[in-house]
């Protein structure tokens, strides 16, 4: 799930991989447009009530475009194409809420994922990641984690410091 | 910024039973012991302490 509600000043953020599309609560009228349009996405029902995955972009962007406040805006992800919006766009953030724009919304980074071999020790491995142990798939950012690589450690496959206990080497 | 950016998985690391890590994707190795460096886009690496090809996994743990 390309879901993602992370807050933002005055609001919510939601974004899938193409587009970004920014909640501010406080100046929503109900007109209500969003979830009779489109409720497959705009659903005040639900929490999160946006889902980016409940449609298209196409779709998405069109019926953001409905909304007459600055309740609903939204914006690509790629700096470029916002770069180059046309004013038919009515909510786009550059419009409606210019104040975003400058906010760096590039694509996620793609910061390869750092493994080191320590000397006669543990494999240390830092970024981000899936971890996948007895068929079990973890998404794992940002953080730091120690694997075993003498066979010794109680925690496997974690390391626990069994190495310096053993004297392993290699 | 109280902002977060989604951050996108790299590399999937594969803890494999009673065998060596699997690790495929976007990474880098630095064997600090060896003084090597490394980026495969795959590689196995010993679990067991038993391999004759460290860091790598040369099978020994099946032995």
């Amino acid at each position: 799930m390309e879901r993602d509600d992370k807050k933002f000043s005055g609001g919510r953020k939601y974004r899938n991989d193409e587009i970004t599309v920014y909640w501010k609560p406080s100046s929503c009228v109900h007109a209500s447009y969003c979830y009779r349009e489109l409720v497959e996405v705009f659903d005040p029902g639900r929490r999160p009530w946006i889902d980016m995955t409940g449609s298209t972009t196409d779709n998405i962007i069109d019926i953001v475009n409905l909304c007459p406040t600055d309740a609903l805006s939204w914006k690509w992800n790629n700096d470029e194409k916002n770069a180059e919006i046309s004013e038919d766009q009515l909510n786009h953030v550059k419009f409606r809420r210019p104040e975003l724009m400058d906010t760096n919304e590039a694509a996620p980074q793609e910061t390869p994922v750092s493994v080191k071999i320590m000397v006669d020790g543990p494999i240390v491995i830092k970024g981000n990641l899936t971890l996948s142990n007895n068929g079990t798939l973890k998404e794992v950012q940002e953080s730091i984690i120690s694997i075993c690589r003498c066979g010794a450690s109680d925690h496997q496959p974690h390391c626990d410091g069994q190495h310096r206990k053993i004297g392993f080497i290699g | 910024m109280e902002e977060n950016k989604k951050q996108k998985s790299q590399a999937l690391v594969e803890i494999t039973d009673f065998g060596p890590l699997k690790i495929t994707g976007n990474f880098t190795v630095k064997d600090l012991k060896r003084d090597k460096e490394d980026s495969a886009g795959e590689i196995w690496l010993c679990r067991c302490g038993r391999s004759e090809n460290k860091p790598y996994c040369d099978g020994s743990h099946k032995k």
